[in-house]
């Protein structure tokens, strides 16, 4: 008897393992359709369904109303499964059933009931036969969470594509951020061709606007306001995963966080409720500003830079951080400022 | 008349006397100080407080009168006069120069000699105008003859306000002396025309001499008096009593002049190539078109002040000899406002665009009164917006120079097919390489006349470039469809709400760097966050994010609240709110501005002092005029050096006054 159940419950898995795949749940009928048990016999496959959860071929769930389900688990893993402890394996369903989003420890220990010494040992003897590997979750970066070591974390946990190990990546979004700019830029304004521009040249000389503008340099113009051609979210999207500078494929949820950074940024903006967005820079202009970043801001003054001066930024007081002690006769006072005669050298040059 | 709460704080109060003191002497400042420190005195409390002879303080106050930099009411109920300080007109005395450049460039040179001897004259009768000397001639007088003349007048004007009669004779015969060597009439009353239909300058009236509380008060009394509210009861007569008052202060501060002096909707002196028509300016276009020598035209019409030469008589008919003039800072508010506006729209779009948008604002600024109707700037989000006239394409085309070149500054609407079109027309074109450009002009010239195709295809293109101004980035314009066609608008709020926005942002900028200013955007348009979702939305790592925070909260830009979740308000159970609040922190930035401001006076007068034997040595009446001579080499590039750091020292001060117009009175 004991032999037919083996060789019947093997026949079943077999066939099980034809007609499903690993996460679909089946249930007592789906098996019985399997025409695997002689008769259909009840009894029989009750036997069958039980060794194989002995042996680890299947997984016990809990279907819809309340039914009896099981889940097909590959004969490696229920290998592996079979070598571990009872506690472990208690544990190791508890981690399984959390699938990418992580468990935290505490709630392991709570949902197993076991002591904390054990639970440790379990989750450390699991995690150095590389079961489950522990995660950070960026919600809550104090939490010790722990999840199946195959599995890739879910952007909840990880707060989505722009962190790295739970620490914002600003080395990548930026680079990605200057790319969209870039190519949206190039996209929102036109390039006036090599042939027109001498043209339109001429007719400038000839209005007595005389702008003489080197050959190399490139005249770009505003397309009218009803320009149907600005890039959209879907044109951005495939555009960055085409180019290759993102190791992973970006989705377009991340891309529109990072189009609406750049709002912010005042370098894009969207259009028709921020289904398309323009730059407000033309690609020369973004250019020229990317590849200055590295070098420094010695060059304040040049009107590529930022939004421009006003009397504050300027004047000698409107940086003054003891601005709120300065006054007449005190020892921070117009008279003993000591910020002036440098401000003096900058701005006259002597 | 906007009188809030501006000189209560100490550095604008200190500001205001500093100025006074620059530009007026010691006297002035210590009446004005006085009547700052202790706000309205009587004659005898204030010169007890001031310590000032009768003699220094009737001279001083009838003097300050004059230039409206204090008020005086007489009570009919006790018979004192109350005096207080005007502490508006004071500050306005940094902006004279910004108003003298604004008017040249307008309505040119000679314009704003007139406007700056209005200035000079805080108010002035058209006769005593008109004799004077300096204002006879097109050409500027040598400047050190005509700064002592001023002094001179300034004494007769001052002599003016308590004998209102007896000027006459002293300024006529002060006027004749100097008529032989005036080659050309000048045009003073067209000129002041012009300047009265801007609305640059208003009449004077007696409610101009009186705080605006005080003018409250008068007009409510009056309502309160008239028998048709006496009649209405309780709330509707509430009701009534507010709108009579207002209607009776309006009556009573008015003293606009421009409305009778427009023409067609266009005040006079408006350079004739914006004007309607196509008389004889367009056919002297024509002319210098054959010509070819485009240089020429130009500087005639610099030279010869357009409206000198209407032929229609109208402007020979002189202006009211006893009108009294003063300049109307509300409008040249919104004049330099719109310069603003224009310079935003120049850092994006293209400039052809932005000289369309001034063609815009300039149409709306003549029937623009002032910035906007509250005293204060209301509360952010309170704050409606408020549209300004609609304006029709076909004006905004006549006040855009017909020169300007509209088609070549914006892309075509679908490439592809556009660059086809473009290889296709262009050898046509280009034919006649030299001269289809003049040709070119002609057509348009008659077009124009004909007001057929050509006049359409234009109004299409300006409507094309405003359009763009109303895109996303630049929401400078926005137009509302009519059965008779486009018009256009500006929305002054939002916009005046944006250059403050901007000010802001160029501090923080400045200070914090660009990361900040990322932060600090999403605070304004998300409101109160928490660092998590911050972050979230900003993209920023942790570190620098807490970084930045922390320094613009201790510079009092941005605010931190906390949210308790329970009554022990332990950190570990509250919620920290992050939030930008705009108008606390313009307000603050606004104080310091005055600071700035009345530091960098203050140190101007301290680097006067460290030179003063030096600086007393060049203002001898011998040396003065003839530096060259009497003076060694070396103090000759010493007093260039001063010249400079001083032209750099009040060029801050006046830059900083752009931002405290920003951010307290557009």
């Amino acid at each position: 008897m004991g032999s037919r159940v083996t060789e019947v419950a093997s026949r079943l898995y077999d066939a099980c393992l034809e007609r499903f795949d690993t996460d679909h749940l089946f249930y007592q009928q789906d098996l019985l359709a399997l025409d695997v048990i002689p008769q259909g016999e009840i009894d029989l496959l009750l036997k069958c369904a039980q060794a194989l959860v002995d042996q680890k071929l299947f997984r016990l769930h809990q279907g819809a109303n309340n039914r009896l389900a099981w889940k097909l688990i590959s004969r490696d893993d229920a290998e592996k499964l079979q070598n571990l402890s009872p506690d472990e394996s208690l544990v190791y369903n508890v981690i399984h059933s959390s699938g990418r989003s992580g468990v935290w420890v505490r709630s392991i220990q709570s949902r197993t009931n076991l002591h904390k010494s054990i639970l440790d040992r379990c989750v450390k003897s699991l995690e150095s036969k590389n079961y489950i590997k522990s995660v950070h979750n960026v919600k809550y970066p104090t939490r010790k969470m722990y999840m199946l070591a195959g599995l890739a974390p879910s952007e909840d946990i990880t707060g989505g594509a722009w962190f790295t190990d739970g620490v914002l990546d600003a080395n990548f979004i930026n680079s990605v951020a200057g790319y969209i700019e870039y190519t949206v830029s190039r996209r929102s304004w036109y390039e006036v061709p090599a042939a027109d521009r001498g043209r339109s040249k001429r007719i400038k000389t000839a209005t007595g606007k005389a702008e003489v503008k080197s050959e190399s340099e490139k005249t770009y113009l505003p397309y009218p306001a009803n320009y149907p051609g600005y890039p959209t979210v879907d044109m951005i999207t495939n555009a960055v995963n085409q180019s290759g500078i993102t190791p992973v494929r970006l989705g377009e949820d991340s891309i529109i966080q990072l189009l609406q950074m750049l709002c912010f940024d005042k370098k894009l903006v969207s259009l028709n409720n921020g289904t398309s967005y323009k730059s407000v820079k033309n690609p020369e202009i973004v250019k020229a500003s990317q590849s200055r970043k590295p070098a420094a801001e010695e060059e304040m003054a040049s009107p590529l830079h930022g939004l421009g001066k006003n009397g504050m930024t300027e004047s000698p007081c409107g940086s003054c951080p003891n601005i709120r002690l300065c006054s007449p006769g005190a020892a921070i006072s117009p008279e003993t400022c000591e910020y002036f005669d440098p401000w003096y050298e900058k701005v006259l040059g002597f | 008349m906007r009188h809030d709460d501006f000189a209560a704080t100490q550095y604008a109060a200190e500001l205001c006397a500093l100025l006074i003191e620059d530009q007026f002497g010691d006297l002035f400042a210590r009446i004005f100080t006085t009547l700052q420190r202790y706000e309205r005195l009587p004659l005898p409390r204030l010169k007890f407080y001031s310590r000032l002879t009768d003699r220094q303080l009737h001279h001083g106050l009838a003097a300050m009168i004059q230039h409206h930099l204090i008020y005086h009411f007489t009570s009919l109920e006790d018979g004192n006069t109350y005096y207080t300080a005007n502490p508006q007109a004071a500050y306005y005395l940094v902006r004279s120069g910004k108003i003298i450049q604004l008017v040249e460039s307008r309505l040119g040179e000679y314009a704003a000699r007139v406007m700056e001897m209005i200035l000079y004259l805080g108010h002035a009768p058209i006769k005593h105008l008109e004799s004077l000397p300096e204002l006879r001639q097109l050409k500027p007088a040598v400047p050190n003859g005509v700064h002592k003349d001023e002094e001179q007048e300034l004494q007769e004007t001052e002599n003016d306000m308590e004998l209102e009669d007896d000027t006459n004779g002293a300024n006529g015969a002060n006027g004749d002396h100097v008529e032989e060597e005036e080659q050309k009439p000048a045009p003073l009353n067209s000129t002041l025309k012009a300047l009265a239909s801007h609305g640059y300058i208003l009449r004077v009236k007696d409610a101009h001499f009186q705080s605006p509380e005080d003018n409250y008060i008068e007009a409510h009394k009056a309502a309160a008096n008239r028998s048709d509210i006496k009649m209405l009861k309780g709330k509707r007569q509430q009701e009534a009593l507010l709108l009579k008052t207002e209607e009776i202060l309006a009556q009573r501060t008015d003293g606009d002049l421009s409305e009778g002096l427009m023409v067609n909707g266009l005040p006079r002196g408006v350079k004739r190539k914006f004007v309607n028509g196509i008389s004889d300016s367009a056919s002297k276009r024509l002319q210098t078109g054959h010509n070819g020598v485009n240089g020429d035209h130009v500087d005639e019409d610099g030279e010869e002040n357009d409206w000198s030469e209407d032929e229609d008589g109208f402007d020979n008919i002189p202006m009211e000899s006893g009108l009294v003039v003063r300049v109307n800072y509300e409008k040249l508010d919104v004049a330099l406002r719109n310069a603003r506006f224009v310079e935003m729209a120049e850092q994006d779009a293209p400039p052809t665009t932005a000289k369309v948008y001034e063609g815009l604002l300039r149409r709306i600024e003549y029937i623009t009164k002032r910035c906007r109707d509250t005293d204060e700037i209301p509360r952010e989000g309170e704050e409606g917006e408020q549209f300004s006239v609609p304006i029709e394409t076909y004006k905004i085309v006549d006040a855009v120079d017909s020169h300007l070149d509209l088609s070549s500054s914006i892309g075509p609407l679908n490439p592809a097919t556009e660059a086809l079109n473009r290889r296709g027309k262009r050898p046509l074109e280009n034919g006649v390489n030299g001269d289809h450009h003049d040709e070119e002009e002609e057509e348009q010239e008659e077009a124009k006349g004909d007001d057929d195709d050509n006049g359409v295809s234009r109004a299409f293109e300006i409507n094309q470039h405003l359009k763009l101004l109303e895109q996303a980035p630049h929401n400078l314009a926005s137009h509302v469809n009519l059965s008779e066609g486009i018009k256009w608008r500006v929305g002054f709020r939002g916009l005046a709400r944006k250059l403050r926005h901007l000010e802001l942002e160029r501090l923080v900028e400045m200070r914090y760097g660009d990361v900040a200013l990322r932060v600090l955007r999403v605070l304004h348009a998300k409101g109160k966050l928490d660092e998590k979702r911050l972050q979230e939305i900003s993209l920023l790592p942790f570190k620098d994010l807490r970084q930045t925070l922390a320094s613009m909260q201790s510079g009092g830009f941005v605010d931190l609240q906390e949210v308790p979740k329970d009554a022990q308000r332990q950190p570990s159970k509250t919620i920290f709110l992050w939030y930008f609040d705009p108008d606390r922190v313009c307000s603050s930035v606004l104080e310091d501005t005055y600071k700035a401001m009345s530091r960098t006076l203050q140190r101007i007068k301290f680097e006067r002092t460290l030179r003063r034997d030096f600086l007393d040595k060049t203002e001898r009446s011998d040396v003065k005029g003839n530096e060259e001579r009497w003076l060694s080499e070396g103090e000759l590039e010493q007093l260039q050096r001063w010249r400079d750091m001083e032209a750099v020292l009040l060029g801050v001060v006046s830059r900083l006054d752009d931002m405290v117009a920003v951010l307290r009175d557009y």
